[in-house]
């Protein structure tokens, strides 16, 4: 209790008055100071509260695995991760898969591939649409993560993630939208679903891409903090309010077609 | 009018001049000047208004111009002179007639009332006549009516004539005007120049007179004897050459001042002098004139460095000027030879003997001391130069050097340059005087335009004119000395004496003024020659006072060494006296330090043995502390005892209750029993023995329990306790434990996250090794095809036939490899295909083996790609070899002992991953193998057990590694080998 006097005497008013979350940076400073780090304080803490953008790269890696726990091994597998990093690289420069001229985001992409052991035979095969996906998800992640090995990392164990651990959540998803929706707004769900729009959502954007490419970058740091704590659920409750927001909009939009091309390209523009 | 002048006089102008500036003093001395140069008739008048500063604007302008012109002109004159010069200066022009004379004892009184008779009928130059004032003799009118008269005899009156007027009117006129006049040209010169000047002006009046009265008449060469003229030409030149500037300003002045004579005569006079005389003494004997020189460098040098000396030794032969005497003596002798000569020639050709002879009559007064010297060394050269001086002289006949006379006056003095500024100074007066004097000068010229000619006289020719006079006079005198014949027909005509007396006597007194102007201008030489002395006593003065001065320091700086020194050696002393002091107190320190090192060794002594006793202590205190410990530790004991002895106390106290209750008990069982005693009495008698029996038993066997009962008590109490102690060892064990198990984990959590990372590492660069093992494949791939289609090419012909052995030797299963590759393809076709020419799977073999699953399944995933990718480097370079089977490929195929071989090894072990042993067994069926295969396949990975290869016949079936690797592959097949 001293301590937490020290920090701010001015906590307590901000929480009476409903500012949440002064103390988080703080409070987060105090979890990430744990030699052995809790990880699963960590994930309710990023489940509750929004990182601060200083600590997410980190919070991030911790709790994607790409750092252990112990702040003392950080270093080494940083290494680890950094030669692993540099190895693929070159190996890909060496076999001339990328070059320079390369996109970073393919070039994460190739990477991931080789790692995973599914490099195609020529750069110029088509991509899959699980390459789609990590492409949307490495553009959207190259904006948020300056360094490239963390970016890379944080890229292939969020992928990696989403495919293993949310691997049967994932496609429960689309049910408990309609679900949701049903519980927020009936009306809209009726008539998605008189237009038979309701299956042609664009549940892939959404919930494979987690929003990639769909919502601004601040906002979806904001969700894969939730997303990369372990919970995907919230990719659910954005999809709803984004519908709950756009109600209006698209309720006057009459064929599934107008209302899936509105939600996957227009939208984003209407909130920019 | 000049005395009247009380305001002049009144100024201490030397004793100012002293000590005011150059340009103060020029201005004071022109004040005074002014009056006495310009305002004759009015000096008072002048000097008052110029004293009171309230001048008239005419008067200013006069005052101003005449200032500024003087200023001009006097400048370089005052500047070059010393104070004491400038003294003498000032006292010489001072209006004051004692002042004025002091040196040459001529007042201005004098020559002013001196002047102004000769103004009306003075014939005479007005020097001549100063002359005779300062000698005091009696007024100059019969002297000049003398003159007069002995011009009027002479044998020219009418060129005398005009000579006279001219003498009559041109002296008034420079009195009248010219301050010169006043100021200082008659009077004896201040400038060495000057002096010829002086001296030729009196006398070559007379001695033109003379000249002329006698040059014309007899017309003989032997009139001027030539030698006395060089050699005061010699003498002149001198003075000439080392002229002041005032001098050479005044003879340019000359030149150009038209009012003046013709210039050209005073030119020639003044300039040409040396030149004309040089050439006559061209032909003069030259190591006289050398000696002459020298003996006159050497006068000057004398004169210069002289001693100062008095005024006494003038004549005295012991003096500096007694060479000057002598010189002059010797002059004297030459002229007075000279003018024996003309006398003796003029009246008897028979002087030249005389001529020798002169020196030697004892009746010359004025004969000099040695004068034969002289006058035998000019003798022989005389001739000649006799000759010339006639020339000369019948070219200038003798009164035509009056003018020159007085141009070489003006010339000399310095009136004459100022003639054209009068007219500036003085405009009225300058104008008075410019048209007299032209109408004079045009008279001149009317007259008789032959003396304009003349040549104009120079000093020296003055002196040698002097010299002849002098000569003549001898002449006479000597022919005085032969007079008793004359004196006796004089006698005996009883007339009136002979005129030639008179002319002796006239001659005799010309010598003597001859002889006076010498010694005015010895005099001035020796003025001169005090002024320099002077200044060199005033120096010398200087000098002493200087050197006294100097003495006095010198004194006083040696005051001061010796009080130095004195000091000096009191500092050393004392310094010594320190050092002692120093040495003294050094010792003491030495001895005091020694003492204190001494105190410090006890001291250091004590301390040890203070620490060794220290260290005792601490062992002691150790010691004790030890025995507290035990101590303690038994206290602890005791204690612990304490508690066992109270807890044991307890229990007895506790088993106290309890025998008190038994005791009860047994109280009340005794009574019971009495009871029952009475009872048993009552009833058996006999059974009380048994009863007492029976009691005694049974208190034994209570007491015994009794024990029992606390031995037991006890026991229980300390098991109790030590189970409470073990609990708590064992409660704490299990956090140890818990501990122990928590930081395990953190460790193996710690490695783990390591390991993850390295094993993650790991993976990547198994899939890159397995990537470049691909690119590699490929590549060698590729090679192959080039080769196999050059091989194709030479054996397309026997393609057929190898086709069918490959078949049979395929069917039979000989071949390891194609029975793998075989294998491989049906399990990937799912079908059992007649087995093509293995050969043609070689890159599919490739490419499992390298690639491995990873490849395999890349490919069955994207199953659409293969056919178009593969196809290029793989597929289509080896169905050409199916399509028309070529018998070289089986045999290269079919001869491979694959399994021998490092690629069979190698897809045999990357196989063996998944199923061991599987293709060691060589007589397996295809069947089977694809079978296997294909399990194994589906259990490397599960995209690719899903997806079965719809590739094509040839490509499907699996690469057959063999031929391609015992082609070329060898050192790949290491790498692999030691990879996989």
């Amino acid at each position: 209790m001293t301590e937490d006097s020290q920090r701010n005497f001015r906590s307590v008013y901000y929480e009476k008055v409903g500012f949440r979350g002064v103390e988080e940076k703080k409070s987060l400073e105090i979890l990430l100071k744990d030699d052995r780090l809790d990880i699963e304080k960590l994930c309710t803490f990023s489940q509750r509260f929004p990182l601060p953008s200083m600590y997410r790269a980190l919070v991030w890696k911790v709790l994607l695995g790409i750092l252990p726990p112990h702040h003392e091994s950080h270093a080494q597998v940083m290494m680890y991760r950094k030669e692993q990093y540099s190895d693929v690289l070159h190996a890909l420069k060496v076999i001339r898969f990328v070059s320079e001229a390369t996109p970073q985001a393919e070039v994460y992409l190739r990477m991931y591939q080789l790692e995973s052991g599914k490099l195609p035979r020529s750069p110029s095969f088509l991509l899959e649409p699980e390459d789609e996906v990590f492409l949307a998800i490495a553009k959207a992640m190259e904006e948020m993560v300056e360094d490239t090995v963390d970016c890379y990392w944080i890229i292939r164990c969020f992928v990696n993630q989403l495919k293993n651990k949310h691997r049967d959540a994932l496609p429960q998803l689309p049910k408990a939208f309609e679900q949701y929706l049903n519980l927020e707004d009936s009306r809209l769900l009726g008539h998605l679903k008189t237009c038979s729009a309701v299956s042609r959502l664009p549940y892939d954007l959404w919930f494979n891409r987690c929003f990639a490419g769909c919502l601004p970058e601040s906002s979806l740091q904001r969700v894969w903090d939730k997303v990369v704590s372990g919970s995907c659920k919230i990719l659910v409750f954005v999809a709803v309010e984004i519908l709950l927001t756009f109600k209006i909009k698209v309720m006057a939009l009459n064929s599934a077609e107008k209302i899936t091309q509105f939600l996957e390209n227009n939208w984003a523009t209407f909130i920019a | 009018v000049l005395t009247a002048s009380p305001n002049v006089r009144s100024l201490p102008l030397p004793c100012i001049m002293c000590h005011i500036n150059f340009s103060e003093r020029l201005i004071l001395y022109i004040i005074e000047l002014f009056p006495t140069w310009v305002g004759m008739d009015f000096p008072c008048l002048c000097l008052s208004v110029v004293l009171a500063r309230d001048w008239p604007s005419s008067v200013f302008d006069c005052i101003d111009s005449y200032l500024r012109f003087l200023t001009f002109l006097a400048f370089y004159r005052w500047k070059r002179l010393e104070t004491h010069d400038v003294v003498i200066e000032c006292a010489k022009i001072s209006l004051d007639p004692s002042e004025a004379s002091y040196e040459d004892g001529y007042s201005v009184s004098h020559q002013l009332s001196a002047r102004f008779p000769h103004r009306s009928a003075d014939v005479t130059a007005s020097p001549y006549v100063d002359t005779q004032n300062s000698y005091g003799s009696a007024t100059s009118t019969p002297y000049s009516s003398s003159r007069l008269t002995l011009n009027t005899p002479g044998q020219l009156p009418q060129t005398l004539s005009s000579p006279s007027t001219r003498l009559l009117t041109e002296p008034p006129q420079a009195t009248l005007w010219s301050p010169s006049m006043v100021c200082g040209m008659t009077t004896p010169p201040t400038s060495p120049g000057n002096v010829p000047a002086d001296l030729s002006h009196p006398y070559s009046k007379v001695f033109g007179t003379a000249a002329g009265g006698k040059g014309t008449p007899l017309g003989t060469p032997a009139t001027s004897p030539p030698p006395a003229p060089l050699y005061h030409s010699d003498d002149i030149s001198l003075p000439l050459a080392t002229a002041t500037a005032p001098r050479k300003v005044s003879a340019s002045h000359l030149r150009s001042c038209p009012s003046t004579l013709p210039s050209n005569r005073g030119s020639v006079t003044l300039s040409d002098l040396p030149g004309f005389l040089g050439d006559l003494a061209s032909e003069e004997d030259s190591i006289e004139k050398d000696r002459e020189e020298a003996a006159i460098c050497k006068e000057l040098s004398e004169i210069t460095t002289a001693e100062a000396e008095p005024v006494a030794p003038r004549g005295g032969f012991d003096s500096p000027f007694y060479r000057d005497s002598l010189l002059g003596s010797q002059r004297k002798t030459h002229s007075a030879a000279s003018g024996a000569q003309v006398a003796s020639t003029n009246p008897e050709p028979l002087h030249s003997s005389l001529d020798k002879l002169g020196p030697d009559t004892p009746k010359q007064a004025f004969t000099p001391i040695d004068l034969p010297c002289g006058g035998a060394h000019e003798s022989p050269a005389g001739d000649r130069d006799r000759q010339t001086s006639l020339e000369t002289n019948i070219l200038t006949p003798s009164p035509c050097k009056i003018p020159p006379q007085r141009g070489v006056g003006f010339g000399s003095g310095q009136p004459p340059p100022y003639d054209h500024l009068f007219e500036v100074a003085l405009p009225k007066t300058a104008h008075h005087f410019v048209s007299k004097k032209t109408t004079e000068l045009l008279k001149k010229a009317k007259g008789n335009t032959e003396e304009d000619y003349m040549p104009s006289t120079s000093p020296v020719e003055i002196l040698d004119r002097l010299i002849q006079q002098g000569a003549d006079a001898h002449g006479k005198e000597l022919s005085r000395l032969s007079l008793p014949s004359k004196s006796v027909d004089w006698t005996h005509f009883g007339g009136s004496p002979p005129s030639d007396e008179i002319r002796t006597l006239r001659d005799q007194l010309l010598l003597l003024h001859n002889q006076l102007l010498y010694e005015r201008f010895k005099r001035q030489q020796h003025a001169l020659r005090n002024r320099r002395l002077l200044r060199k006593v005033i120096h010398a003065a200087a000098l002493e006072e200087h050197n006294a001065a100097m003495k006095d320091q010198l004194k006083l700086q040696e005051k001061d060494i010796q009080i130095w020194k004195v000091s000096l050696q009191k500092e050393q002393a004392r310094y010594s006296q320190l050092q002692e002091q120093r040495d003294s107190v050094v010792t003491q320190l030495h001895s005091q330090i020694r003492q204190l090192q001494h105190d410090r060794e006890e001291f250091y002594n004590q301390s040890q043995e203070l620490q060794t006793k220290l260290e005792d202590c601490r062992n002691m205190i150790a010691e004790l502390r030890v025995e507290l410990k035990k101590a303690s530790s038994k206290v602890c004991h005791t204690e612990l005892q304490l508690s066992q002895v109270s807890q044991k106390l307890s229990n007895s106290e506790s088993v106290q209750q309890q025998m008190e209750f038994l005791n009860r008990q047994l109280l009340v069982l005794g009574e019971v029993n009495e009871l029952y005693l009475e009872q048993l009495q009552s009833k058996h008698s006999d059974s009380s023995k048994e009863v007492e029996m029976m009691k005694a038993a049974y208190r034994k066997e209570l007491e015994k329990n009794r024990n029992h009962v606390l031995q037991q008590n006890q026991r229980l109490d300390t098991s109790q306790k030590r189970i409470l102690e073990l609990e708590s060892h064992l409660a704490k064990k299990d956090h140890l434990l818990l501990e122990q198990k928590k930081y395990l984990e953190d460790v193996k959590l710690q490695a783990r996250g390591q390991l993850q990372a390295a094993e993650s590492r790991y993976e990547a660069q198994k899939r890159i090794t397995q990537a470049f093992e691909l690119e590699i494949l490929d590549l060698y791939g590729r090679l192959e095809k080039d080769g196999l289609l050059k091989k194709l090419e030479e054996e397309k012909t026997e393609a057929a036939e190898a086709a069918e052995e490959r078949l049979d030797c395929c069917n039979d299963g000989c071949s390891d490899s194609t029975v793998g590759h075989n294998e491989e393809a049906s399990g990937h076709n799912g079908e059992t295909k007649t087995p093509r020419p293995g050969g043609t799977r070689g890159s599919g073999g490739s490419r499992g083996g390298g690639g491995g699953s990873s490849s395999s399944s890349s490919e069955r995933s994207t199953p659409e790609k293969p056919p178009t990718q593969r196809a290029g480097p793989f597929s289509s370079r080896w169905e050409n070899p199916m399509g028309e089977p070529s018998p070289s490929i089986p045999a290269t195929v079919g001869s491979l002992p694959s399994s021998k071989s490092f690629l069979g090894m190698k897809a045999r072990e990357l196989f063996r991953n998944k199923s061991e042993s599987q293709c060691d067994e060589d007589g397996v069926t295809i069947s089977s193998l694809s079978e296997t295969l294909k399990t194994e396949l589906g259990k490397d990975s599960g995209v690719e057990a899903k997806a079965p290869l719809t590739l094509d016949g040839p490509r499907t079936s699996p690469p057959n590694p063999d031929s391609v690797g015992q082609l070329r592959i060898m050192d790949y097949n290491e790498a692999h080998h030691e990879h996989s």
